[in-house]
């Protein structure tokens, strides 16, 4: 098994490094909104004092940590697979006798983020430089980071390929991942530190899985977390990873009897 | 052939393909209200912990957001579909059609896709903006209103120029497929005021990829913010490019010897 991921490693590794022009302008949608969020709250920041206790340094932390972990834990695979689907020629890596998405999906994500991050690295240092953040960065934080991303990534990665599943019933599947990105945006603190929201909206973006892929690692990184808060967002994860899996396994059968019903 | 014919020819085309697909039609007509939600969502949360951003109120930022979405919805309806067409003539050599037709080029190839169902997006834009302008009840003079309505125009008209340099390049660098991506990326700082950003990012959406001209300046114009030499270069900076950019196109094209040949 290790060997068939190494295998689709260099397929999509060398897929990946082809495009790697291409893959220098499609940063500039990484860095776009959080930039441009960074400076909206630092603006307010900045004229009222601080807002519910951050000061316009904690925002620049705050965002300059949220743009790496944005990278490592979304994902692609809409925009991998959806077309495949819609176009029949996923029925190729049907024949194979593995799982496409397991494998091929999974590891071209990966293979994506690992060039990206490449050239996002002394992007990073420049903003680093333009905006001078204190960042305090314990290495237990780090270490315990490494899980977070990881599962994090997972979540993100089963709840996109559950929604491009849908593809195989309706050719409308971009209108419902669009709407899973305005929620996902509003609830994973990529538009505001969560702390900002009203309470009610905070309870629940912390039951919603969005936020464990975003705020969850970033706060962490940060140290903002109390133990408790860590053990239930830990905890959290597992349950969101293992209920997902679990629909994404069941979608997955339905699909292939529904594929072999409208393509044979 | 006159301009107009053309233009009624290419929408009457456009009409018919929209129709073929009705059910897709509402549902990009739902997916646009919803982010317009999205974006009240964003203004409110912004103001439940702020009573300004910059200077500009809830009202100005609404109306900002209006000016946005007009872009955004040129991109979508014109650019994109267009920019999609054209790339694939480059590569496939489809384009020495549209080179011979007996009508202006540059023309052709900017409008002849218009996803004509963004008008509702423009309606929604309009309605924004006309709602912003209420709401933060500014008065403006009859003088600062025709600044923003000839700002608006310049600002649209430079970030059509900058769209044609962006393709027209690819008559030199084939490969240049993505033309469009940088200016979609930074599009969505069109939806906050520039004087926001920090000063590196400012020049960038004020003078390299200059959203901000079609966003954040007709409305400073409209609110009184612009001395008249600014008002005065920027419409000349729209005039310039325009010029500029269908010589660059040109010569494109003179360059250009097809795919198949």
């Amino acid at each position: 098994m290790i060997e068939i991921y190494k295998r689709f490693w260099q397929v999509n590794w060398a897929e990946q490094w082809q495009y790697r022009a291409n893959l220098l302008m499609f940063l500039a949608y990484w860095l776009v909104s959080p930039i441009v969020y960074l400076a909206v709250w630092t603006a307010i920041a900045n004229a009222e004092g601080s807002i519910n206790g951050l000061t316009a340094n904690d925002f620049a932390a705050y965002y300059l940590t949220l743009l790496p972990v944005d990278i490592i834990t979304s994902s692609i695979t809409i925009h991998v697979l959806a077309f495949k689907i819609q176009e029949g020629t996923i029925s190729n890596e049907l024949m194979q006798p593995v799982h496409p998405i397991l494998t091929n999906t999974l590891m071209n994500n990966i293979a994506f983020k690992a060039l990206t991050l490449i050239a996002f690295v002394p992007i990073w240092v420049v903003l680093v430089l333009l905006f001078r953040p204190t960042l305090t960065i314990a290495p237990l934080n780090l270490l315990l980071a490494i899980p977070a991303l990881v599962a994090g990534f997972l979540i993100h990665f089963f709840i996109e390929s559950l929604i491009t599943l849908v593809a195989f019933w309706t050719t409308r599947v971009w209108a419902i991942w669009q709407f899973n990105e305005a929620v996902s945006m509003l609830l994973n603190g990529a538009f505001v530190p969560l702390a900002l929201m009203p309470a009610w909206v905070q309870l629940v973006a912390q039951v919603l899985p969005y936020q464990l892929g975003l705020s969850f690692p970033v706060l962490l990184i940060l140290n903002r977390l109390p133990a408790e808060a860590l053990a239930l967002n830990f905890g959290l994860q597992i349950a969101w990873l293992a209920a997902l899996y679990a629909v994404f396994a069941f979608l997955w059968k339905r699909a292939l009897r529904q594929f072999s019903a409208v393509g044979a | 052939m006159h301009p107009f014919l053309v233009l009624a020819a290419l929408i009457k085309i456009n009409v018919q393909q929209e129709l073929a697909y009705r059910t897709d039609t509402l549902v990009n007509m739902l997916v646009s209200l919803m982010w317009l939600g999205w974006e009240l969502t964003g203004l409110a949360i912004i103001f439940s912990n702020a009573t300004s951003l910059a200077g500009w109120t809830f009202g100005d930022l609404l109306a900002l957001s209006g000016m946005w979405r007009l872009l955004n919805t040129f991109m979508q309806a014109v650019v994109y579909p267009n920019t999609e067409k054209f790339n694939r003539g480059i590569r496939e050599g489809t384009l020495d059609y549209t080179l011979l037709q007996p009508a202006n080029s540059q023309f052709l190839v900017s409008f002849s896709r218009i996803a004509i169902w963004n008008l509702w997006n423009v309606g929604l834009a309009l309605a924004t903006i006309a709602a912003g302008l209420l709401i933060s009840e500014s008065r403006p003079s009859p003088l600062n209103a025709a600044a923003f309505l000839a700002l608006t125009a310049s600002g649209g008209l430079v970030i059509y120029s900058l769209w044609i340099v962006l393709i027209a390049l690819t008559f030199w660098f084939t490969k240049f497929d993505n033309n469009v991506t940088l200016l979609s990326a930074l599009a969505d700082t069109g939806r906050f005021p520039a004087t926001v950003y920090p000063i590196w990012l400012r020049v960038i959406v004020t003078f390299v990829i200059p959203i901000a001209v079609a966003t954040t300046v007709p409305l400073q114009a409209l609110r009184g913010d612009l001395p008249w030499w600014q008002i005065a270069l920027a419409l000349a900076v729209g005039l310039v490019a325009s010029f500029l950019s269908s010589q660059l196109w040109k010569a494109g094209v003179r360059r250009y010897s097809g795919a198949s040949a």
